[in-house]
């Protein structure tokens, strides 16, 4: 009996269930995407990765906002600013009544404490280096409404820095509970998501006087699988992909072309290096091979880079000879001179510097086989199509490739940390689209100057003159003397090929139909770049 | 049943190795021109996203995924074997040890082990050489269970009438268990050498799933499979799918196999 009390109920829901009417799905109450991955910090001070990065543009409230489109400067939380003649004393003026999502008042006393945060060493803000000496950086704060910056040096582009310092209340980080930006964190569950609720004392207003921002609530779920991505999105589970990749966007065109965008070449850069690290555990003869610069242009030379971005990104890449996407059109070097490419004309340049074809073998001048391993991060599938399509290229050349993919912790421990690695294929996201914010890849001495990290001295006389360029670059107030500095780089780096570059990736979004006001850029946080006029279709705003 | 079974992994050995013989494309051979192509008559069920010819890849993946299985399990029942039938004739505190042995690979966690044992092996190992190393490792860890087995049936054997006779009659021991036991023996190692042979099999397809398997541009079934993980697969040919109906082809024959030894 006891179990037949027990069906009984159910049964009549299921039957009421079937013969009640069908509703019409009801519209999501939040918007929702994906992180790739868990921020490594909240603290907006200590952002050093795209997970972090994005929810501190939707969170963190900042003095100035770069604008993505037109890549000028706009005032935000501050009205109004200027720099002295002499570019040593920045002065911002706040917009009056300014309050955090808790109500307390932004002063430039909170102002002043959110820079000293991000300068402070302790802090390891990373871009607290874009300052040049920031220790001897000083904030002054004459009144609750002005704040001053003096500057020990010149700092080119300075305004743009100040799109990347969040002001918070003084005190210890809220890790986003409390913001001046367009929305607070609510709730947040590592590795599963993140609830962003809308700040309603946020000072922005549409020109009809409606606070903004338009949405209510956000929920960035923590995905490292893309496949889940596109899958939640075809269910209407998720209304934006941020960076489809192009599988994803050759499936989603064909059951909703609408939702899909190609925005084009995007800043980003794919290439592979070789080890010429002094201190790598690898063979005396193969050092000698990746620090010769005729066996880095041949390889260059033998990689077919329009077959790369057909095939490996169905079309949704661009070939890449440099460092700088065409799509950054300030900076791009249209009278770079590239190696030309081609099989033979490699084959040449090996056969220039002493290499020999013996049978199906390439051998260096000391009779040892060229072979050598590729490594790449498991699961990107563009990447692993690309090393294996280098592999049968470098292989017309008698080159034997192994193409080895690990997951990325273990591919950052042999990169960073032990140097057992030969050559790697891996992407550079640009996130400024000023190389001088690349100062860090090819400074000689930097930790991320990745084919040989932190030189002591420069290792050759290239790049000693790299280091010299990008320091008249990160100096200079000449915007033609920087042009001409990083022109220089770009033509060291085609002639010495210390990375080979191979595509430029195109920025590939989907939206959904669901969505007005969305307008996708190519710099990050690209598809939210304006988060705050993002709303529902139909919604009355 | 069994025979049709035999015939039946026959005949799709055959036509794998006749494939291979006759294409003129090699399994790495990419065709630029002709990515994800439909069937045709130079690529009969089409090419993967790369250009590869799919049958001969298929075919290959066959090929070796077998081979490499079989190798892997006569590894294991020999190792099994010798471990069993030692401990099974050696002295107590010997016996106990090896035993305790089997217990301790039991009780590995074996695809963490496996992960970190290929991830630890030389970048430059050749792909045939990673092929290698797979059902190596496979093989290594997979013989303790059959070793326990093994040890059992030697037992059953050592314990009756005719064994006491034999060494009653002053036989060599060496001589009795190669003359005697072995051949008892026989029909349980040869159930164990059918039964991992599947299990290698899976193993190898669940390690290519996690890019652990056997290197690129090498076919196998595990880096087909993987490819089937992106919901784009469902979008192009049904010939995509060629892969895992083998394998279950493949996997219910070898099952059979074993339920009528």
């Amino acid at each position: 009996m006891s179990a037949l009390h027990g069906k009984h109920p159910a049964s009549l829901l299921l039957f009421f269930a079937i013969l009640a009417p069908a509703r019409a799905a009801a519209p999501p109450t939040e918007l929702a995407w994906s992180l790739k991955s868990d921020p490594r910090s909240l603290d907006p001070a200590k952002v050093d990765d795209q997970a972090a990065e994005t929810v501190r543009f939707l969170t963190g409230g900042v003095l100035l906002r770069l604008n993505r489109h037109t890549l000028q400067i706009e005032p935000s939380l501050a009205s109004s600013w200027n720099t002295s003649r002499d570019g040593l004393l920045v002065t911002f003026h706040l917009r009056p009544g300014l309050l955090f999502s808790d109500g307390s008042p932004l002063t430039s006393a909170a102002v002043a404490a959110s820079v000293k945060h991000v300068l402070d060493p302790a802090t390891g803000a990373p871009v607290a280096a874009q300052f040049l000496s920031p220790q001897a950086v000083t904030v002054e704060t004459p009144d609750p409404l002005t704040v001053r910056i003096h500057l020990p040096r010149r700092v080119v582009s300075v305004g743009k820095l100040f799109d990347e310092i969040a002001i918070e209340p003084s005190g210890p980080t809220t890790e986003g509970r409390v913001t001046s930006g367009s929305f607070t964190i609510a709730e947040y569950r590592r590795g599963q998501f993140i609830r962003l609720e809308r700040n309603p004392r946020y000072w922005k207003h549409d020109p009809s006087g409606a606070a903004l921002p338009y949405l209510r609530t956000i929920r960035l779920d923590i995905l490292p699988n893309r496949e889940t991505d596109q899958l939640r999105f075809s269910r209407g589970q998720y209304q934006l992909i941020d960076g489809l990749s192009a599988d994803d966007f050759r499936h989603l065109a064909q059951t909703n072309p609408s939702s899909v965008h190609d925005l084009g070449p995007s800043l980003n850069t794919e290439q592979i290096w070789f080890n010429q690290s002094v201190s790598a555990p690898l063979p005396a003869w193969e050092k000698a091979w990746f620090a010769n610069r005729a066996f880095r242009v041949a390889v260059s030379q033998a990689i077919h880079r329009a077959d790369l971005a057909r095939i490996a990104y169905d079309g949704h890449a661009t070939p890449a000879g440099g460092f700088i996407s065409p799509s950054n059109r300030d900076w791009y070097d249209t009278h770079l001179r590239l190696p030309p490419e081609g099989t033979s004309v490699a084959q040449q340049t090996l056969t220039g510097a002493g290499f020999k074809r013996v049978g199906a073998s390439l051998l260096d001048p000391q009779g040892h086989p060229v072979k050598f391993s590729i490594l790449t991060n498991a699961g990107n599938r563009s990447r692993e199509k690309m090393a294996m399509l280098i592999q049968q290229d470098l292989a017309a050349l008698g080159m034997q490739v192994n193409l080895v993919t690990l997951d990325f912790p273990a591919l950052i421990e042999r990169l960073m940390h032990t140097q057992a690695y030969e050559c790697a294929l891996l992407g550079l996201s640009s996130v400024d689209p000023d190389p001088g914010s690349m100062m860090n890849i090819w400074l000689s001495s930097s930790p991320n100057h990745q084919w040989n990290p932190s030189e002591k001295t420069p290792a050759t006389p290239w790049e000693a003159e790299i280091d010299q360029q990008m320091r008249l670059l990160g100096a200079s107030p000449d915007d033609e003397v920087r042009k001409q500095a990083i022109d220089t780089v770009q033509q060291i780096v085609a002639d010495q090929q210390p990375f080979i570059y191979l595509v430029y990736p195109n920025m590939l979004y989907a939206v959904s139909p669901q969505l007005t006001g969305v307008d996708m850029t190519l710099l990050q946080p690209g598809v939210v770049s304006n988060i705050d006029w993002i709303h529902w279709k139909g919604d009355s705003i | 049943m069994r025979r049709a079974a035999i015939v039946l992994l026959c005949a799709l050995v055959a036509t794998a190795a006749s494939v291979l013989l006759w294409s003129p494309t090699g399994y790495a051979t990419q065709d630029r021109e002709q990515i994800s192509a439909p069937s045709s008559a130079r690529h009969w069920i089409g090419t993967d996203d790369l250009g590869r010819d799919r049958s001969v890849r298929v075919a290959a993946a066959l090929l070796l995924g077998l081979a490499g299985a079989s190798a892997a399990s006569a590894l294991a029942a020999t190792l099994a074997a010798i471990v069993g039938v030692s401990a099974a004739f050696a002295p107590k505190p010997l016996a106990r040890a090896l035993l305790y042995l089997c217990d301790l690979f039991l009780t590995l966690p074996w695809l963490f082990l496996l992960m970190t044992v290929r991830s630890a092996l030389p970048l430059t190992l050749a792909p045939l050489q990673s092929a290698a190393v797979t059902f190596i490792l496979l093989a290594v860890l997979g013989w303790p269970a059959y070793a326990r087995v093994t040890c059992a049936g030697t037992l059953r054997i050592r314990n009756a009438d005719w064994f006491l006779q034999a060494r009653a009659s002053g036989l060599h021991p060496g001589r009795v268990a190669i003359r005697h036991v072995m051949p008892h023996l026989r029909p349980l190692l040869v159930t164990q050498f059918l039964l991992c042979i599947p299990a290698f099999l899976v193993s190898e397809a669940n390690l290519g799933t996690l890019a652990l398997g056997i290197s690129e541009p090498v076919p196998s079934w595990g880096a087909m499979l993987l490819s089937l993980e992106h919901a784009s697969a469902f979008s192009g040919p049904a010939w995509v799918f060629l892969p895992i109906v083998l394998l279950i082809v493949v996997l219910l024959l070898l099952q059979l196999l074993v339920t009528e030894a």
